[in-house]
């Protein structure tokens, strides 16, 4: 008797899952869901500071996916950048709705009202390193185009190419836009640690007395 | 390589092809130092979030949804394919009626063949001693009813042959003259040839 060692099951695509799941089977959408669900959230939680409206999010985006007319085309890109996409949407009307009231995001290219984003930050005690927390302030407070790309590759380690999918552009523009959102965050990060030398770069009131 | 180009072809961090440049430019060293620091902190931002996730309720309801629609769309493949059964059985049935209307509409067997004189027996008229011959579907001669009249016509010949006279079928469009028997009301009962 020859003993062969055992195969690993193969493991099933986001695209076999997802099949499998538009066909009844409980067990591919849990699979699916399990799968993808930790990161879709945590880029509605970073992007909108709300765990409420991640959790809604997370809701929505597999709810639209269990739409038989749910638009996902295999050629265009992954499903899991075409997730993102979804979660993307939902997010921005969210913020949208809620703009009135916590304005988080001026979608300008200034790097301006950071405190306003973070005054009700719900994720202060995920982490206590002084660092990180300004690192997180800085995030929060950039313009959406450029906190979204930074989530994405930044923190969830999107690849480019689903980053492109989701954002619903081009592969340069996710570079360049990501190039410029570090930009924005090490010029945030600096002036806050040195503030006296970013006061510097102010041009004094003149004193008419 | 200038200070330019090196940011221009490695926007992303962790690819240090350049490093040559960065050797010689403090200022490039100093800021690919920031952003790796930058790398640094995304990691640990990360990293803090690693363990968060949707809460199990999302997933509950989302079951419960899933439930609900494969209940009424795909769990019940019995239900499902009623409409198609249905049509199916309603098909096999209408050919199968098809089928049984054809083959009774088919030519039956041929009868044995009657022999001639028999067949010329049964063909031939069986006029009265007047001559009179009864038309099909009539009341035929009526001999002891006084109220008909006789009218002279002319018909073809082709009557005769429809009659079961022997006609040729090279005179059946010469004229003949005929007597016609009409009833009290009106139809004609009886024929006689005069020729």
């Amino acid at each position: 008797m020859i003993d062969r060692p055992m195969e690993p099951a193969p493991v099933d695509t986001d695209d076999e899952l997802l099949l499998r799941a538009q066909s009844g089977d409980e067990e591919g959408f849990l699979t699916l869901y399990r799968r993808r669900q930790a990161g879709l959230f945590r880029f509605a939680l970073h992007m909108s500071s709300s765990t409420a409206v991640a959790e809604d999010v997370t809701q929505e985006v597999f709810l639209a996916l269990l739409r038989e007319d749910c638009g996902y085309n295999p050629q265009r890109g992954t499903l899991s950048g075409y997730l993102y996409g979804i979660a993307r949407k939902l997010v921005l009307r969210h913020l949208e709705r809620g703009r009135a009231y916590v304005p988080l995001d001026t979608d300008s290219d200034d790097y301006a009202q950071p405190e306003l984003a973070v005054l009700d930050d719900p994720m202060v005690d995920l982490t206590r390193r002084e660092g990180i927390d300004a690192l997180r302030r800085a995030v929060y407070a950039l313009p959406r185009r450029y906190r979204e790309v930074v989530v994405l590759c930044d923190l969830e380690e999107v690849d480019y190419a689903d980053a492109a999918v989701a954002l619903g552009c081009p592969i340069g523009t996710v570079r360049s836009r990501l190039h410029r959102a570090r930009g924005l965050l090490l010029e945030k990060l600096n002036q806050e640690r040195n503030p006296r030398q970013a006061l510097g770069t102010l041009k004094p009131a003149r004193c008419e007395s | 390589m200038n200070c330019q180009e090196f940011w221009n072809t490695i926007p992303e961090l962790g690819n240090v092809a350049g490093s040559r440049h960065l050797a010689e430019c403090p200022d490039c060293a100093a800021r690919m130092s920031r952003h790796r620091e930058l790398e640094a902190g995304f990691r640990a931002v990360a990293a803090g979030f690693r363990r968060v996730e949707a809460p199990p309720g999302v997933e509950a309801r989302l079951l419960s949804t899933f439930r609900r629609q494969a209940g009424s769309e795909y769990r019940a493949p019995s239900h499902r394919w009623i409409p198609a059964i249905t049509w199916a059985t309603a098909f096999a049935a209408m050919f199968a009626l098809a089928a049984l209307l054809v083959r009774e509409r088919q030519p039956e067997a041929a009868r044995p063949a009657v022999p001639h004189s028999i067949e010329l027996a049964i063909l031939q008229p069986q006029a009265d001693s007047d001559g009179f011959i009864p038309l099909p579907d009539a009341a035929g001669v009526a001999a002891d009813e006084d109220d008909v009249n006789l009218v002279r016509v002319e018909l073809p010949r082709s009557a005769m042959i429809a009659l079961g006279l022997d006609v040729g079928a090279d005179r059946a469009e010469e004229m003949v003259e005929a007597d016609v028997m009409l009833g009290s009301n009106g139809m004609a009962r009886a024929v006689r040839f005069l020729d």
